[in-house]
């Protein structure tokens, strides 16, 4: 099943949330930060937001290739 | 004349009466289209698409290839029905295809002289002088599978969500078993058959399940699955989905019926959707009264329908025997079964054997070794040709009016494919069977290739008691029954007749598309040598049947044709929906009002009961204009834009977008936000302030108000709050997570009143008093108010998107109405969103056209851009190419002649004889103030110079007008009305 596991509200649909983008390889420059994205057919590290949930916001590992969930965990230091 | 009502297993008795091709039926109540057209002696339903060769019925479901009918009156007509899926009723009126006048005498036919001259690629090899479009017109005239509909009233389809433990598609013996082993381990089941009856085959083929005949095993199950509390849907086909979601759609009847869409969110899934019967390709193949062997079963077992009288039979398998005997017990005559195994792959035991050995004491021919070459006949076959694989010459006719063909049943894999994946090669089956399936996901029974009861009966328990437990259900499911029915078929992969070369032009691979042997050939010949390749060029499986009874046949002679195996060439991709879908399903009741939400200010029914006209603005509701205004919206506008810059009026600006940012380090946090620090707004200070996106691309725009030392509300374009917000929490989450700042949307908890116009100050003072007098008197532009009006609280900022002296009323929104109405009491009357425009153009102040996702902090002169604030996006302003003269910046225009009219839209030129381009409108209005079209626009840098002329083209909107550029700012530039 296409689900993500959000921290707050358990697993959820995917249409609930919304995809905001590929995390870059760190280090680079700005511009690298912004328009030099590797794909990498194995692993993607994304940010993803629970926009029809609790809007918190998501570290999601991916599969691109087989579009499986690897793992789900909340980003930064969660809701204050 | 009357009839002896027929008996089928969904047959009932009462007569129902209709009409096909102007011609009325009878038909009972349980028949299909097609069953009740068969029972009254109709061969002929329809003609081909490509060569309008007659076709008959050739399957007994959604693979019908060929039986496609419209349905309804002319005019309302849905087209490309299934004749087997379409479900009888009285006062049905149904009409063949594909013809003209009539479908015994179509003039289009004529085609067929050329037939040989029509193979694959032929309209675009033929048709090239002078062109290709010089012909198109009227080939796609004679194209297309039916029409489609002008004008259809149908109610909307209702859809329902459902979630459960184990999804099982297809409720034949495998399906039944899987649904039941899942439930009695205690899963939440849902089952849906596409058939209106469940049992699959069982309901022909008979057989034992446990200690009961299949048919009480069918019923017994339901019953038992009811009890448990499993939902079963029948009417309902799997047709699509993806990422977990499985999409169903029930169509109870064939079209125009109570329609529903699942869409159903199965822990686990189980296919078992069963497996299709597939043709054997043989010259003319395709006539009438050439059918799937199943098919012809089906009819006579569940609408008493006889196929025909005489009956030849071509197989390469044993079920063909079993087949034979049970048509032949319906009171069809078998005149010949041909077997194309040979004598030692038949067998020498077995119950073919032994119901071979009854036939020939009957006086069946049963050929073995040999093949089915031809049908004769035009309309409807008269005879077969035969002759021995061996010795292919000696051919002879056998008489008949009915071949009934099978090749082996493929499984139907599109559950599993719709999402991808690599299918394998079963070469027992002669057909492909689904590859590596992820966990949650499995095929059993005749999908995964299990034909025998028995082996379909325990896959699809295993099957079904493997998803339970996967789900988390505890329960012991038991053991499968066992099953006893036909014997293995024992099949002997066999796709196609031998042939001359000439012959192959008439051997119909896809008899939908009108794709033969010959088509085949000639892909593979001019280099479509992969399957997908050879789909395109021949059409090959496109269309509704996608390849159901063609696709694995198609695969099975292009490995022939190649010299390959099957597993070579692999099976085109399968896609959804498994089958048609009408537009208004997927509409679902989506349709109308309700598809999509419509935001209300709270002065809505205002602006209604006062001649508001409301346009969509995102979701929000706003008035363009009132009509008490003006005669029409331009002069509307024109008014309502001259009362604001001479007395007064008001605007409805609740739709802003409104984040409240709290916390101790909200001020910090809103730095690196915006452009400019928003650190050192003083409080009870407003500040304009633009948002970078981290490519430095302007995002929004608004004000921001500091409400207390860590308070602030940050104001966005209407519509634009959501995203903002977004971004906000993004940045709050990820690069400064762990700080004090809470975002709140206050969008709907303020609604918001703009007064504008000289005599704002003064019309304010009357409605709020005296209480508000001072401080209305005090406040300079950009600072705010809060305090109390009638009882609630009440914030009055000074600022303007007019240019005029302005107000903007932060209120609670039960406070709008009664505030708006006093303001209007007082002469200050409203003005809408074109009102407005005008005012904003002429001041040269953004909105999206200019905030358009592709203009700089620098190309529209924010002038912010140098003050080195750290902010989201900023590092990303540096790119050479952002600062290179041919970068297009904010500049205004005009018409050079005072009365021309140039529009949004419009691409700038220069206006030497080069008309190099250089820009575009991005935005104009008439302005009554200057009496002249005025606008804004993206130019080149270096063209960007102020009284520089260009033309503005515009040929599909009035041809070119002559402008000039001017500074942005049209009136009043210096903002000594706003500062007044």
């Amino acid at each position: 099943m296409t689900r993500l596991v959000c921290p707050f509200c358990g697993a959820r649909e995917l249409g609930e949330f919304e995809f905001r983008k590929t995390l870059p390889e760190p280090g680079g420059t700005p511009f690298a930060q912004v328009y030099e994205r590797i794909e990498r057919p194995a692993l993607s590290v994304e940010h993803w937001q629970h926009v029809e949930g609790c809007r918190g916001w998501l570290l999601v590992h991916r599969n691109p290739s087989t579009g499986d969930v690897l793992g789900t965990e909340l980003l930064g230091g969660g809701p204050l | 004349m009357n009839v002896p009502a027929r008996r089928g297993s969904r047959l009932g008795a009462t007569t129902v009466r209709f009409t096909f091709d102007g011609r009325e039926y009878r038909g009972q109540a349980g028949d299909t289209a097609a069953s009740a057209l068969l029972a009254n002696g109709v061969r002929l339903f329809g003609r081909s698409i490509k060569y309008r060769r007659p076709r008959g019925l050739f399957a007994a479901g959604p693979e019908e290839p060929c039986a496609l009918l419209s349905v309804g009156a002319a005019g309302d007509v849905i087209p490309n029905v299934p004749a087997p899926q379409l479900a009888l009723r009285d006062g049905l009126v149904c009409w063949s295809q594909n013809r003209w006048p009539t479908l015994a005498l179509d003039l289009a036919a004529l085609l067929q002289a050329g037939a040989g001259l029509l193979g694959a690629g032929f309209y675009y090899k033929t048709f090239m002088w002078p062109s290709w479009r010089s012909y198109e017109p009227m080939i796609r005239n004679l194209a297309g599978l039916g029409r489609a509909p002008r004008a259809c009233e149908l109610p909307p389809v209702s859809t329902e969500h459902l979630c459960c433990d184990v999804l099982v598609a297809g409720a034949g013996p495998a399906g039944l078993a899987a649904g039941l082993a899942a439930a009695r381990a205690g899963a939440r089941v849902v089952l849906c058959e596409r058939e209106p009856v469940c049992g699959g085959e069982l309901d022909f083929e008979g057989g034992t399940i446990g200690a009961l005949a299949a048919a009480d095993w069918v019923r017994t199950t339901l019953a038992e699955l009811a009890a448990r509390g499993a939902r079963v849907l029948t009417d309902t086909a799997v047709v699509g989905g993806s990422g977990g979601l499985v999409i169903a759609h029930a169509e109870p009847g064939g079209v125009a019926g109570a329609n529903a869409i699942y869409r159903i969110r199965p822990r686990e899934f189980v296919i078992a959707t069963g497996a299709v019967e597939r043709p054997i390709a043989f010259a003319d193949n395709d006539r009438p009264g050439v059918m799937l062997l199943g098919a012809a079963e089906r009819f006579l077992a569940r609408y008493g329908a006889h196929a025909g009288r005489e009956l030849v039979l071509f197989a390469n398998h044993d079920r063909a025997y079993a087949a034979a005997a049970r048509l032949r017990a319906g009171g069809m005559r078998v005149r010949a079964i041909i077997d194309c195994r040979t004598e030692a792959e038949f067998g020498a035991s077995g119950t073919a054997v032994s119901l071979r050995d009854q036939f020939r004491r009957d006086g069946t021919e049963c050929l073995p070794g040999h093949a089915l070459l031809a049908a004769e006949g035009g309309r409807g076959v008269r005879a077969a040709v035969i002759a021995p694989l061996a010795a292919a010459d000696a051919r002879r006719t056998i008489a008949c009016d009915t071949i009934l063909v099978s090749g082996g049943w493929t499984p139907l894999l599109h559950a599993s494919l719709h999402e991808g994946g690599a299918p394998r090669y079963a070469p027992e089956l002669g057909a492909f069977v689904a590859g590596a399936e992820p966990d949650w996901r499995r095929s059993a029974g005749a999908a995964n290739g299990a034909l025998e009861l028995n082996n379909a009966l325990a896959d699809g328990w295993a099957a079904g008691a493997r998803a339970a437990r996967r789900a988390g259900a505890s329960g012991d499911a038991g053991v499968a029954p066992a099953g006893r029915g036909d014997d293995a078929p024992r099949l002997v992969p066999f796709c196609r007749s031998p042939a001359r070369r000439v012959d192959e032009r008439r051997q119909f691979v896809d008899l939908q598309n009108d794709v033969t042997v010959a088509d085949l050939r000639s892909a593979l010949t001019e280099g479509f040598q992969d399957i997908e390749h050879v789909k395109r060029y021949t059409t090959l499986g496109v269309g509704t049947e996608q390849g159901r009874t063609s696709g694995v046949l198609g695969a099975a002679i292009v490995a022939e044709l190649r010299g390959v195996t099957p597993a070579a060439v692999g099976t085109s991709r399968l896609r959804q929906p498994y089958q048609p879908v009408t537009m208004r399903s997927l509409a679902g009741d989506r349709v109308g009002a309700a598809l999509r939400p419509a935001r209300r200010t709270p002065l809505h029914d205002w602006h209604l009961a006062h001649g508001g006209v409301l346009e969509p603005m995102g979701l929000w509701l706003r008035p363009r204009y009132y009509r008490a205004s003006g005669a029409d919206a331009h002069a509307a506008a024109i008014a309502e834009a001259l009362r604001v810059r001479t007395t007064g009026g008001i605007l409805d600006g609740s739709t802003l977008g409104k984040i409240e940012v709290a916390g101790a380090d909200a001020a910090a946090f809103l730095d690196r936000m915006y452009l400019t620090r928003a650190s050192t707004i003083r409080t009870g200070r407003s500040r304009y302030m633009v948002n970078l996106r981290e490519d430095g691309m302007v995002l929004d725009d608004g004000l921001v108000l500091r409400l207390a030392p860590e308070r602030y509300l940050a104001t966005t374009g209407s519509g634009h709050a959501t995203h903002v917000l977004s971004h906000f929490e993004h940045y709050r989450d990820t690069e400064w997570s762990g700080r004090a700042i809470t975002l709140t949307d206050v969008t709907e908890a303020w609604a918001v009143i703009v007064v504008a116009g000289p005599q704002s100050r003064a019309g304010l003072g009357q409605v709020l008093g005296a209480g508000w007098q001072q401080a209305l008197a005090r406040i300079a532009h950009m600072e705010f108010v809060a305090g109390d009006f009638a009882g609630a609280g009440l914030t009055v900022l000074r600022a303007s998107f007019s240019g005029e002296l302005a107000f903007e009323l932060h209120c609670r929104p039960s406070l709008a109405v009664p505030l708006w109405q006093a303001l209007v009491d007082v002469g200050l009357p409203p003005y809408g969103l074109e009102a407005l425009d005008i005012l904003r153009v002429e001041k040269g102040y953004l909105v999206g056209s200019e905030l358009n996702g592709e203009t700089t902090p620098m190309d529209l002169h924010l002038g912010l851009a140098s003050l080195g604030n750290a902010c989201v996006g900023h590092e990303l302003l540096d790119r050479p190419a952002f600062h290179e003269p041919a970068r297009r910046c904010l500049i205004g225009i005009r018409a050079s002649d005072g009365c021309a009219k140039f529009l949004a839209g419009a691409q700038l030129v220069t206006a030497d004889a080069q008309t190099r381009p250089c820009g575009y409108v991005t935005s104009s209005v008439y302005s009554p103030t200057l009496g002249e079209w005025i606008g804004l626009a993206l130019v080149a840098r270096r063209t960007a110079i102020e009284g520089t002329v260009l033309t503005a083209c515009d040929p599909l909107r009035g041809g070119n007008t002559t402008v000039r550029l001017v500074p942005p700012v049209h009136v009043d530039p210096d903002g000594l009305r706003m500062r007044a």
